[in-house]
């Protein structure tokens, strides 16, 4: 089991590999291996997912994967 | 006019052979992911995803099917306060994954819900499969039928099973019902060796239509045990209708070289391989579920640790959806006494090519099993982990408080009805040396369903589960 940590300043909902998977700013567990993250809701974040190898993380130590808002939103 | 005779027989042969050799899965005019029978599509009702419970049907022919029975009725009976209401546990089971003899009593739930306590017993359990499926081989008639190449014993046992077992039903009333629990019975690709579940999902890679597939036809692939029976054959139209892999695949084929996960890369690669269009494997030979996994454990272990399966738990769990995770392992293997070490005789090619062929079996269900508490295991130490480390730092002051987050947390009862807990060794070893056959004598049957029931009654887990829920499963005739 791996541990990403999908950052971003409010919270939104998470996709992984395009699926619904709990919200940002949360623990959450994936599989290991290559995973495309993305953000729901509104578009006003970049950049517009992230592929991402996601290996040898702890609970402790959970993968952080930040997201920004995009500038003047 | 003995030419003539033959001319004759041999057209009475090719129009039979050409009768009998349409494998029984239409094709899928368009991929449509929101129809088919798939998890998702599923009515709740009153079924919450908050108390998810996984049930597996190992395989074992009417041993398994009487085990798992037992089991059924057990979770019918056993009441449970949930969410401010009382009701039966049964009703709150989300997945049945099964195998072979435990695909029976599976399919008829999936088809028939509680009126399966009414008509499974005697329309299967009781019944004397084996010597019906025996006679129907000797019927001239299906001589000419077996001549047929894409035509073997397990069709004749498929069209058997649709005919007496499942009154002609196919996956389209399954879909009908459109309730939860999501069954899914599970056959053995001959080729990859991969489990192959019959659900939409697994049919999309081949274009194929589940809908139309007999209920009987899903449960003779399920159950072909090899040797004794023939493997099923599919049509496989990949490449007719548009469709698209998930979003993982290709993400997780494109690990292959750098091996972070060879288990999902493998899964990735086993669905582009059906999907090939062409399509690269126009058949595809359906064996017994048991050959894959005769516990029926793995999809749903898969399911729990993976956020890339057709109904992932995991994805749930990140989403907060589940708080009580339940799975109930039903697990008919046998372990018959043998007199072969009393003599210095070398064994026989028959017992040697058996022992080889069930052994490793019975070793991947030993670990399979043991994956799952390693499993359990991970989820509990994380969180303890997390627990821990805050305690600790916390007890060294405020300043030093981590306050570090934790995944959500679930809270899971890996609950197992197997032989080898029965306390008494000699009931044990009777219920161990039931053979694996579809006739049993009745008394057989009824012990196997007491046993099942009796077996969960006495799961610690299953007591820890009672006991947070409130619950009540009342010993056999007794109320709680």
């Amino acid at each position: 089991m791996e541990y990403v940590k999908v950052k971003f300043p409010t919270r939104r909902l998470v996709y992984i590999d395009e699926e619904e998977n709990g919200y940002t700013n949360e623990v959450l567990r994936v599989e290991a291996g290559t995973h495309m993250f993305a953000l729901g809701n509104r578009a006003n974040f970049h950049p517009a997912s992230r592929k991402v190898a996601v290996q040898d993380t702890t609970v402790l130590e959970p993968l952080e994967i930040p997201f920004y808002r995009k500038d003047g939103e | 006019m003995r030419c003539a005779r033959c001319a004759v027989l041999g057209g009475v042969m090719v129009l039979a052979a050409c009768a009998s050799s349409a494998p029984g899965n239409p094709p899928l005019e368009k991929y449509t992911p929101e129809a088919g029978y798939r998890f998702e599509r599923l009515e709740r009702g009153e079924n919450s995803d908050e108390l998810f419970v996984i049930v597996t049907f190992s395989g074992g022919g009417t041993r398994a099917a009487a085990l798992a029975y037992g089991v059924l009725e057990a979770l019918r009976d056993a009441t449970i306060e949930w969410q401010g209401r009382r009701g039966a546990l049964l009703d709150e089971v989300d997945v049945i994954s099964s195998i072979s003899g435990g695909s029976f009593p599976a399919a008829y739930y999936a088809l028939r819900g509680s009126a399966i306590f009414d008509e499974f017993p005697e329309r299967f359990l009781y019944r004397p499969v084996q010597s019906d499926l025996v006679k129907l081989v000797f019927y001239p008639s299906n001589w000419l039928k077996l001549a047929a190449p894409a035509y073997g014993r397990s069709d004749l046992a498929a069209e058997f099973y649709q005919r007496e077992v499942f009154d002609g039903a196919t996956y389209a009333d399954v879909i009908a019902r459109n309730r939860r629990p999501f069954v899914i019975l599970n056959a053995t690709d001959m080729t990859t060796g991969a489990q192959f579940p019959f659900i939409q999902d697994q049919f999309d890679l081949m274009c194929a239509d589940l809908a139309g597939v007999p209920l009987g036809r899903a449960a003779a692939a399920s159950s072909a045990f090899p040797g004794g029976l023939t493997p099923l054959t599919f049509r496989n139209y990949a490449g007719v209708c548009q469709y698209r892999q998930p979003a993982w695949v290709r993400l997780a084929a494109e690990d292959h070289a750098s091996r972070v996960n060879p288990r999902r890369t493998a899964r990735a690669e086993n669905r582009l391989s059906l999907a090939a269009e062409g399509p690269a494997r126009p058949y595809i030979h359906l064996t017994d579920g048991g050959v894959a996994d005769n516990i029926g454990l793995r999809g749903p272990l898969e399911a729990i640790v993976s956020t890339n399966h057709p109904w992932s738990v995991l994805q749930l769990m990140n989403r907060q959806r589940v708080s009580k995770l339940v799975v109930i392992v039903v697990n008919a293997a046998a372990e018959p006494e043998t007199s072969r070490d009393r003599s210095a005789g070398v064994p026989g090619l028959i017992d040697t090519l058996t022992t080889a062929a069930t052994v490793p079996l019975d070793n991947y269900s030993f670990d399979t099993v043991e994956l799952l508490s390693k499993t359990m295991n991970e989820f509990n130490s994380e969180a303890r982990l997390v627990e821990g480390c805050n305690r600790l730092s916390a007890g060294k002051g405020e300043q030093c408080a981590l306050n570090l987050p934790a995944p959500y947390k679930v809270d899971l009862y890996p609950i197992q009805v197997a032989f080898e807990y029965i306390a008494s060794r000699e009931e044990r070893t009777w219920f161990k040396n039931l053979p694996t056959t579809f006739t049993l004598p009745r008394d057989s049957v009824d012990r196997l369903r007491a046993i099942g029931r009796q077996l969960l009654r006495e799961d610690p887990q299953f007591q820890n589960l009672l006991k947070a829920l409130n619950g009540c499963l009342p010993a056999a005739g007794s109320a709680c």
